[in-house]
């Protein structure tokens, strides 16, 4: 039997396979892209390169805010060779039981996952990824350590960049930062791990300012995640831009001395220019340098600390904190009487002990003289007609119809609601309303005897020292004010556009005269309360304000309160100074602050004198008297 | 003199050009997936680059060897060499077992696989027996032990296991097939036992054309396995009925359509030969199908998965499909034109995300460089030089000659089809090399001694008479 046709089996399959091959070979190389796309995913890896965030500049140029190269030591386990755990402890300065401690820890802080082919949990740690072995280690300890590193195979170090304050001061306005959350991670896909936020201060306020533009590097990657090359000699890849410079309108050396002057006290000082509403300076005491907090092992070590203090650093007082306002307030009454027209210039009430308690002064016989005296009977008075126009026969309806011009007038002048300055933290503080009063009392129940005491700046009216600050702003510009606001510019584009819309008070500019004038003699003249403000060779104008507190019935020693703006003509600072419990009234240590704050601004220096030594030397710790 | 002469103008030119390139594509693969920097000299022996030119420079040695020692010594020797490679065979059982198996005789890098070598034993005592003047082909000691040369060793391989080499060894029985055994001496008493029908068979279908009948049912086999665990819902009708059911139709179907071809088709005679065939193919498909079923559904977990996976019903990205399934990434990933030469970024050694990427797996690198223009190029060279095999088998007079051809073409063709299938989802993934290509001594000396026994015999074709 011949079977040679047999062949032609052969031949038919040999064909068959390489024309199926063939086919199969097109498809998945050239039309269908299925296996390209998964390529991709296996091999090709997207590393995203966060930027240093901006660098912060001080009105002057200092860089306050700048960025200080840190290492991890990482490691990954199974480049690892013959470790010797001695040797190594010793070099990085641990004991051989806390290196052995590092690497369980490393483990168990990855967590564990479901294996569903194994059925059983299986830890998240691979060993031939990397790990941070020690995080951010300064250069000064990477120095140490880097020479002989090369001795441990499976280790490496790894360049990060954290914050530096080279001047330490402004805790409470800069903010600081820290890692990210999960919640935070899912939200925005700008952050990975191990990212860090702006936690507080202007860090948070402005937290996409500040983080820049990340870089993408496409890179191809082996099976054990290592970097094997970029991508199409990074084609596609782009750099990560930092964000701009910002500049901040603050005076770092202003806002250094305002810390040194409040040491050993609480309460703090803000200082605005009142042509642009750039905050000076905004101090905060007791306070913290803010490279406590970079960094995670500082944050560990020291935020606990920050956060039990009694004395509570970690909280910005001159946003949040609420304050009655004192005599200060004195000044707007003046200006609401004189806008409403219940008194003019030349209005004099006779100064009455019998309503409400004063010192011992002749009667003032114009609003100038009152607000030089700070006579209480005086803006008794005064707010009594701003209060009870007459314009309805009803008391209580006509109290109702005088509150609610008052509280317009009040919140004109930035009072009573949050400004919107660029930070968080921000408290409104209170200008009751007739509705306010209708909750408290009942609706037409209540009328200017049942709430007189806000005509003196006590009751039910609070501000924040940062109101304060912007009060006396308007001062000095006679009636407008721009938002107090921190960036002065981003890069060369200037701040943002809320700071500059001017608001204007509903008083006009010609009723400021007398009030001003009134400020000025606080100063200067005979019978004034602040004559500890004056600077030399500039024309101060200011307020004292003294405020009485308690605590339950226990009369706490009182809070010193001054405001002021310099010059008086082309004012150039406007400050708020709040110190609490410190007794006396604000002319005896508030006025002092303010006006050094004032020298040191406009003078670049202080000179030497028994006033600045008298509250440096200062410790006002004590509440009770 | 006169005889070295005539060698060289008798050698298939053809298919030593094939062997060549073949070997020149290998080589340039194995340098740019597994390029060491620190490396780059071609004939550096610490790279497996440098090691497999070594590999080759023993290889064509050897070859030298084969064309000097006359062609006569395979068929006097054939028995003493299968032994040989036998006891080899049974020697490596006894060795410490690499990675789960007890294939290296040898030491370290050194060692050589004997299941390799086996191939060439096994080829040349199956054409020295087939090629017996007074063997009855139909005779059943014939057949059996046309068969047993065959399962000795691959039973020996079994048990490394390699059960790669041991698929590998069916390519024999086609030889068998091209060479006309049947198995008609074993079938036809088990069909006569059965009392289907009053007929007697003298000869059948299925045991004269057993093995691609084997195939077939192999195949069906396959089918099956898509089938089983799937569910076949037919809407209009509201039926849902297993995967194996809808087989079942199926086959029912095509044997019904089959015996009314027939019945229209042949003679009165014929017709009855030709329902009973229907029938009886039914009745074996059916079982067939129903034996693959029931035993499918009888296999632990992790085995249905594994053979899911191989059939590619289920897909595992980084378990156990980890290996097709970036090698079909880095395959797919080359488009038409590829990355360009050493630019394979899945499948290079250093990235490692296909496993044995220089071995088994060297046709993704290829793949991923070259993209279609190459793989086109290297399947249609395969092919080609498969097809020159057959045609040398063919020419030849002997059939000793001939049945050792088609014995090196069909083993080929298995490493060829296996090797290449797995990189593009056609096979399941079992480590065989890609002749001349993947990495390793064992397969470069085996491979190349194949094709240089297999010269050398066709350059002598004309001086023997058998």
């Amino acid at each position: 039997m011949n079977f040679d046709s047999r062949k032609y089996v052969f031949i038919v399959i040999f064909l068959f396979i390489g024309v199926l091959y063939i086919s199969k070979l097109f498809y998945m190389q050239v039309i269908d892209d299925t296996w390209s796309l998964r390529a991709q995913v296996i091999a090709e890896k997207r590393r995203l390169i966060t930027p240093p965030r901006a660098v912060v500049f001080d009105r002057f140029g200092k860089k306050i805010v700048a960025n200080r190269t840190y290492y991890n030591l990482m490691m990954v386990e199974n480049n690892i060779v013959d470790l010797d755990t001695v040797a190594f402890a010793k070099l990085i300065g641990w004991t051989k039981e806390e290196v052995k401690q590092r690497f369980i820890d490393i483990v168990a802080n990855e967590g564990e996952y479901y294996n569903r082919h194994m059925g059983k949990m299986d830890p998240n740690y691979r060993p031939y990824r990397s790990y941070p072995f020690i995080k951010e280690l300064t250069s000064d300890e990477m120095v140490k350590i880097a020479p002989y590193l090369e001795n441990y195979k499976g280790f490496y170090k790894e360049v990060t960049s954290m914050r530096d304050y080279p001047y330490g001061t402004g805790a409470n306005i800069l903010g600081y930062l820290s890692e990210v959350n999960q919640n935070e991670i899912d939200k925005d896909a700008f952050y990975k791990a191990g990212s860090r936020i702006g936690r507080s201060g202007i860090e948070r306020f402005y937290e996409k300012d500040f983080r820049g533009t990340k870089g993408v590097k496409y890179i191809i990657t082996s099976a054990l995640s290592a970097t094997i090359g970029s991508f199409e000699d990074g084609k596609y890849d782009t750099t990560a831009v930092q964000a701009d410079p910002i500049t901040l309108g603050l005076d770092v050396l202003l806002q250094g001395y305002g810390e040194k002057l409040l040491k050993n006290k609480r309460g703090c000082i803000v200082a605005i220019e009142p042509s642009t509403g750039e905050i000076l300076a905004l101090v905060s005491s007791p306070n913290y340098d803010p490279n406590l907090l970079v960094g995670n092992r500082k944050i560990k070590e020291n935020y606990p600390k920050l956060l039990e203090n009694e004395d509570k650093p970690l909280f910005p007082r001159p946003l949040a904190s609420e304050y009655m306002p004192g005599s200060t307030f004195k000044l707007l009454q003046s200006l609401i009487g004189l806008q409403e027209k219940v008194i003019d210039e030349n209005t004099g009430f006779p100064c009455n002990k019998s309503v409400v308690g004063c010192h011992n002064h002749p009667s003032a016989q114009s609003v100038t003289d009152a607000v030089k005296m700070s006579c209480n009977p005086y803006f008794y008075a005064l707010t009594r007609r701003i209060i009870q126009q007459g314009k309805k026969s009803n008391d209580n309806e006509d109290a109702e119809l005088g509150l609610d011009i008052w509280s317009k007038y009040m919140h004109s002048f930035g009072l009573g609601k949050s400004l919107k300055t660029d930070i968080t933290g921000l408290r409104p503080g209170l200008i009751p309303t007739p509705k306010y009063y209708d909750h408290w009392y009942g609706h037409h129940n209540w009328k200017f005897s049942t709430i007189r005491s806000i005509s003196i700046g006590q009751g039910e009216v609070q501000v924040t020292p940062l109101q304060l600050a912007n009060m006396a702003a308007i001062m000095a510009n006679r009636g407008w004010y721009y938002t107090p606001h921190f960036v002065k510019s981003f890069g060369e584009k200037g701040p943002k556009e809320e700071y500059i819309i001017k608001h204007k008070t509903l008083v006009d500019r010609q009723h400021f005269d007398p009030v001003v004038e009134g400020m000025r003699r606080v100063v200067y003249e005979p019978g004034g309360t602040a004559r500890r403000a004056r600077v030399d060779s500039v024309v101060v104008c200011g307020k004292t304000g003294t405020v009485e507190n308690y605590r339950g019935s226990l009369k706490l020693r009182n809070h010193s309160v001054f405001i002021a703006f310099a010059p008086m003509d082309k004012p150039k600072i406007a400050i708020s100074v709040f110190i609490e419990n410190a007794g006396g009234g604000g002319g005896t240590w508030a006025a002092p602050i303010a006006s050094l704050m004032i020298e040191q601004y406009l003078k670049g220096k202080v000179k030497p004198s028994a006033k600045e030594k008298r509250i440096l030397d200062a410790i006002l710790l004590q509440k009770e008297r | 003199m006169r005889k070295n002469e005539s060698i060289i103008g008798n050698i298939d030119w053809p298919l030593l050009s094939g062997y060549i390139v073949l070997l020149v594509i290998g080589i340039g693969t194995i340098y740019s997936v597994a390029y060491d920097p620190e490396h780059p000299n071609l004939f550096d022996f610490s790279q497996k680059y440098g090691k497999q030119i070594m590999w080759l420079a023993i290889s064509l040695f050897l070859g030298f060897l084969v064309f000097l020692i006359d062609s006569d010594i395979y068929q006097k020797f054939a028995v003493p060499i299968y032994l040989f490679t036998l006891s080899l065979l049974i020697l490596v059982l006894f060795t410490p077992p690499i990675n789960g198996a007890r294939a290296w005789l040898g030491i370290g890098s050194m060692g050589i696989q004997p299941a390799e070598f086996a191939k060439i034993g096994t080829a040349i005592i199956l054409a020295r027996f087939l090629s017996t003047s007074n063997i009855k082909k139909q005779d059943r000691r014939m057949v059996l032990i046309a068969n047993g040369i065959i399962l000795i060793p691959m039973a020996l391989i079994l048990m490394q296991p390699d059960a790669g080499t041991f698929v590998v060894f069916t390519a024999f029985l086609f030889v068998l097939y091209r060479e006309g055994i049947s198995y008609d001496t074993i079938i036809i008493p088990i069909l006569n036992a059965i009392p289907i029908s009053s007929l007697r068979f003298k000869q059948t279908w299925i045991g004269t054309h057993f093995i691609p009948i084997l195939f077939v049912v192999i195949f069906l086999s396959v089918i099956t396995l898509l089938y089983s665990s799937t569910v076949i819902s037919i809407d209009f009708l509201d039926i849902e009925m297993g995967g194996y059911w809808g087989v079942f139709s199926f086959l029912v179907a095509l044997f019904a359509a089959a015996y009314i071809f027939m019945r229209s088709t042949f003679t009165r005679r014929d017709r009855k030969r030709a329902a009973t065939i229907a029938i009886i193919g039914l009745l074996l498909s059916v079982s067939l199908t129903a034996t693959v079923d029931f035993g499918f559904q009888k296999l632990a977990e992790h085995q249905k998965d594994r053979i899911e996976l191989v059939l590619g019903l289920k897909e595992d990205p980084n378990g156990d499909d980890y290996n097709r399934y970036r090698a079909m990434a880095a395959v797919g990933s080359g488009n038409f034109s590829g990355k360009g030469y050493r630019n394979a970024s899945v499948s290079s050694v250093e990235s490692n995300h296909v496993p044995e990427s220089e071995t088994d797996f060297i046709f993704c690198p290829f793949a991923e460089e070259w993209g279609f223009i190459g793989t086109f190029i290297l399947v249609i060279l395969y092919i080609f030089m498969i097809l020159r095999i057959v045609f040398i088998a063919e020419r030849q007079k002997s059939v000793f000659n001939r049945v050792y051809a088609y014995a090196v073409a069909m083993i080929l063709f298995y490493h060829f089809a296996i090797n290449i299938g797995m990189n593009i989802g056609f096979a399941p993934v079992i480590g065989i090399p890609l002749p001349f290509f993947s990495y390793g001594g064992s397969s470069m000396m085996s491979f190349s001694m194949m094709m240089f026994i297999l010269l050398k015999l066709d350059s002598q074709r004309k001086d023997v008479l058998n």
